[in-house]
């Protein structure tokens, strides 16, 4: 018999996907090796080429295979104001509305002060850096409404304010076209005291 | 069937608890799940674990959220419980601000202080009350030195406040004390042998903390440095993540 060396290295390496736990990563292993070995190369293949050439955006920290960005080089963007979201995928839903123009900064996480995630893990600095290029006059902070999006946005604000920057932060509310019987009552109390007068 | 499935439901029931608890933290838990550190009101600290609270449109997402007071029911046995509903009670508006980073800091004390399933109604009472405070914007620094003198009381290191820990002799408002964990106050002898001493406390200040009273500027100061030896001292000397983010947040 051959050692299974190997193949526990390959199983233990599966672990690291997000919610993988021993079995699961077992059965991909048996799964790619036994029914889908031209599968299991595709994959090897581009996990070794995304990791060459993927790193992040000198301006605004997303993943990218350029220097910069297709969005932070292009010449239609606002260069006026810049959106602070949590990861891409915020990114990718902020640019889906068309209704903002400007350019952003990708934290890739938030400010989680119980796992020990601080302002330097997520980049404080070089958002701070980012900032003072002179042509950026507002920041709008567009973390979640999670005690953790929320302390990342106050910290913002306190940091860029003290270098006159304007900082906003996103609304919340009820959705668009909701019905007061169906939100959630946390939301509800919140609107109530965030409310505005018209 | 209509009778099968209402005494399965009964026998459900039966099972679950509902109990007003906080949520002290969650970490995600398989591919959907959320495993909760939460804090409930007759049993302390208990572990549960929010199936599918991961999904996209789960409606725990927005009700399992620290800081705020819950109706959570769960059943099971064992280390890790399984929620079965989770409800807002609301009462008091979201932590904002500095006074966020104040929640997190009373979060991890109850996450590295409290053991499992230890019942601590009284602390449950004080943690509320310190979470009100909070949202309410009142001083947060007279708020902490509350919640961490009513923590060590209630986990049995109750501070003594108003007589030499050696002599048994009241404080002299005027003499300078330090402060053992293990014996309390210590009068710093005039010959300056023990000058090099932490902290340094006037007399005054133990006898206002020993009434929670926090007008005066300098005990605000040195009952942070006191309470700041017997946490660590009560965590063995590691340090919390909460207080060292907080230093980084103010030298920004
Ligand atoms: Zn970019």
């Amino acid at each position: 018999m051959k050692s299974p060396s190997t193949l526990e290295d390959l199983i233990s390496a599966l672990r690291c996907l997000p919610g993988v736990g021993p079995k699961s990563a077992q059965r991909m292993a048996y799964h790619l090796l036994q029914y889908d070995r031209a599968g299991a190369e595709r994959l090897g293949l581009a996990m070794g080429r995304a990791l060459q050439s993927i790193r992040r955006c000198a301006r605004c920290n997303t993943f990218t295979e350029a220097e910069l960005c297709q969005l932070c080089s292009s010449a239609k963007r606002d260069a006026s104001q810049l959106c602070v979201v949590e990861a891409p995928a915020d990114q990718l839903m902020m640019e889906q509305t068309l209704a903002y123009s400007g350019l952003y900064f990708v934290l890739m996480g938030r400010l989680s002060p119980l796992d020990g995630i601080g302002p330097r893990e997520i980049g404080l600095d070089v958002l701070q850096r980012r900032v003072s290029d002179g042509l950026v006059k507002e920041v709008i902070v567009a973390t979640n409404f999670t005690n953790e999006g929320e302390a990342t946005a106050h910290y913002i604000g306190e940091m860029l304010k003290a270098r006159g920057i304007r900082v906003s932060r996103i609304a919340r509310g009820i959705p668009v076209g909701g019905e007061l019987e169906y939100v959630d009552s946390g939301t509800l109390a919140q609107a109530l005291i965030e409310r505005r007068s018209v | 069937m209509m009778h099968n499935f209402a005494g399965w439901a009964m026998t459900d029931r039966q099972r679950a608890q509902t109990e007003q608890a906080y949520v002290l933290h969650s970490y995600p838990y398989r591919e959907t799940s959320l495993l909760l550190e939460t804090f409930t009101q007759p049993y302390g600290r208990i572990t549960m674990v929010a199936r599918g609270a991961r999904r996209p449109r789960s409606a725990l997402r927005g009700v399992l959220l620290s800081f705020q007071p819950l109706s959570l029911g769960w059943f099971g046995k064992g280390e890790v419980r399984t929620l079965s509903r989770a409800e807002w009670h609301g009462g008091h508006p979201l932590l904002q601000g500095e006074a966020l980073l104040c929640g997190f800091y009373l979060n991890e004390l109850l996450l590295r202080l409290l053991p499992r399933e230890d019942p601590h109604e009284v602390l449950f009472d004080h943690y509320r009350q310190a979470l009100m405070a909070l949202a309410r914007s009142d001083a947060s620094a007279v708020v902490l030195r509350g919640f961490e003198k009513a923590l060590l009381s209630e986990l049995g290191y109750a501070m003594t406040l108003d007589r030499d820990g050696d002599t048994g002799n009241s404080l002299d408002p005027a003499a300078t004390y330090t402060y053992d964990p293990e014996r309390g106050p210590v009068r710093i002898l005039t010959d300056g042998s023990e000058v090099s001493a932490e902290p340094l406390l006037q007399g005054k200040v133990l006898l206002d903390i020993a009434r929670d009273d926090y007008r005066d500027p300098l005990t605000l100061v040195q009952a942070k440095a006191l309470m700041r030896v017997l946490i660590n001292h009560r965590l063995d000397d590691q340090p919390l993540r909460s207080r060292r983010i907080f230093r980084e947040l103010l030298a920004l």
